[in-house]
């Protein structure tokens, strides 16, 4: 196989990576924040399922949720209807559907534990002094506490974020043909393609990575309006 | 309204689940199972194969998914006017992948011999050995030769099946390492990491085409199957008709044109394997 070709396919592959990079994010970030809130809440049943929950998406592999989802929800579903007489099949659709949702709910418990920090760590007396100036509780959440947690937290945030760039390779386990699917397809083709395809896939994710720490940075510095 | 936004991410995860699929009757059988009168113009035959696994199914130089069995496939749906789709799978996920109906066969060099009630199987149509193929330099000559050392099998492949049916062998040997696929077999194999690696015949040809000086391929073989295309167990009718279009292609010479393509042939494909041709 030619470089040329090599190179060409693994673009169009990245476009799925790509898409599996932003979709998580658009789900994760706001649903990381509720994860957030529902961890802080004080009504203690909410307070424990969240926390069961965060600590259950951290303490296993992504891989194995991946698997979870992609085989497990269509035949809990399945079941689900046989209860009315009616099945489930899950159509080719599902396979990028159920990797989108793995990384939401995965992402999503370590956002919110960042979030959680950002927030925890602005002093009781901010608090005090908005009560005093008559804001409520909403209020004093949205105009005061998240401006300052969203710089808190950037570095974190940033953190998670290259490190989806690098997990959105474990939708090979489910045989979702992304960027890094698409290599290993190219480097079992031929013999002379197995280098080929792995380092240009290895530059090409680290070009993203580099271009998503620049992105990030830039925000940091447009936030720091204070120093 | 937390519990109002729990309820809401609820229903909206069922949804987007069901936007990924279908419900309908249970008719009683499992699902993926068709009946005669699902076989019209409407049916898409989702062929699952693996992808890293020439000449059967690879990635080809256009960037399509290629390989023997896959062009048998696509020509037997044109004839019968079935939609054509190639599933790329994981290996190890096959049954998972078939239950779920992401796929109604698996159609890649897939082992028959020695699972004939796992599956409703069509017709045999390939001998296949599994052979160790170890460095052309390593004096290595014969399976009693590997004793004490480490030997490559792909991930739930009938490869590691075959390994794993014959004890002795298997007891003699230091370890035998599963690995996803079978380019990071061989560069085991250049790197010295094993000292060997078991494949069916033609992803061993197919290596040995390429690189002729390096490797060679025991005499000794570990043992001898045949190749058909699975399907759900009790999925009788989609096999019958499969069964009835591949003799027909079999007889009009259709199978052998395809298998005379170069493509394959430099990958592998043995011709005097394929049984149903030679019928």
């Amino acid at each position: 196989m030619e470089f040329q070709t090599v190179l060409s396919e693994l673009v169009k592959c990245f476009g799925t990576t790509l898409a599996i990079f932003l979709l998580t994010l658009i789900g994760s970030l706001p649903l990381g924040l509720l994860v957030c809130f529902g961890r802080r809440s004080k009504n203690c049943v909410l307070r424990n399922v969240t926390k069961a929950y965060i600590s259950i998406m951290r303490g296993t592999p992504l891989m194995l949720q991946l698997w979870v989802v992609f085989f497990g929800l269509p035949m809990l579903l399945n079941w689900f209807f046989g209860l009315f007489g009616l099945r489930y099949i899950a159509d080719s659709q599902w396979r990028f559907t159920a990797a989108i949702i793995a990384f939401i709910i995965n992402y999503a418990a370590y956002f919110a534990e960042i979030y959680r920090s950002g927030i925890e760590c602005i002093p009781k007396g901010q608090y005090e002094a908005a009560n005093v100036l008559g804001y409520g509780r909403a209020q004093t959440f949205v105009k005061i506490i998240l401006p300052q947690m969203v710089k808190n937290v950037m570095p974190s945030v940033t953190n998670e974020v290259i490190t989806l760039v690098k997990d959105t390779s474990l939708c090979y386990s489910i045989g979702l043909v992304e960027m890094f699917t698409r290599a290993t397809q190219i480097a079992n083709s031929s013999s002379d393609t197995f280098f080929v395809a792995f380092m240009t896939a290895g530059v090409m994710y680290y070009i993203f990575n580099f271009v998503v720490a620049w992105l990030m940075e830039r925000c940091e510095k447009a936030m720091a309006y204070y120093s | 309204m937390k519990k109002l936004i729990a309820l809401l991410l609820a229903v909206i995860s069922v949804f987007a689940l069901c936007a990924c699929g279908s419900v309908e009757q249970d008719n009683g059988k499992a699902a993926g199972v068709v009946t005669e009168d699902d076989l019209n113009k409407d049916f898409v035959l989702k062929v699952g194969f693996d992808a890293e696994f020439p000449p059967y199914g690879y990635l080809a130089d256009n960037g399509e998914y290629d390989g023997y069995d896959l062009a048998v496939a696509k020509e037997l749906c044109d004839r019968l006017g079935w939609g054509f789709e190639a599933v790329p799978i994981k290996w190890s996920a096959k049954d998972k992948e078939l239950e779920a109906g992401n796929i109604n066969c698996i159609w890649n060099g897939f082992t028959y011999t020695g699972k004939e009630d796992d599956y409703t199987w069509s017709l045999p149509y390939a001998d296949n050995d599994i052979v160790v193929v170890v460095k052309a330099d390593s004096g290595i000559t014969s399976l009693s030769d590997l004793a004490g050392k480490s030997l490559m099998v792909q991930a739930s492949s009938s490869a590691a099946q075959a390994v794993e049916d014959n004890k002795e062998f298997k007891a003699s040997l230091k370890e035998v390492v599963e690995l996803s696929d079978y380019s990071l077999g061989f560069l085991d194999l250049d790197n010295g990491t094993v000292a060997a690696v078991a494949a069916d015949y033609g992803v061993a040809a197919s290596r040995i085409n390429e690189k002729s000086d390096e490797y060679v391929i025991l005499s000794e073989t570990i043992s001898h199957e045949q190749y058909a295309v699975g399907f759900l167990k009790g999925n009788t009718a989609l096999r019958d008709a499969v069964n009835a279009e591949l003799l027909k292609m079999a007889e009009d010479g259709t199978l052998l044109e395809i298998a005379q393509s170069s493509d394959y042939v430099e990958r592998g494909l043995v011709i005097d394997k394929l049984i149903l041709i030679n019928k």
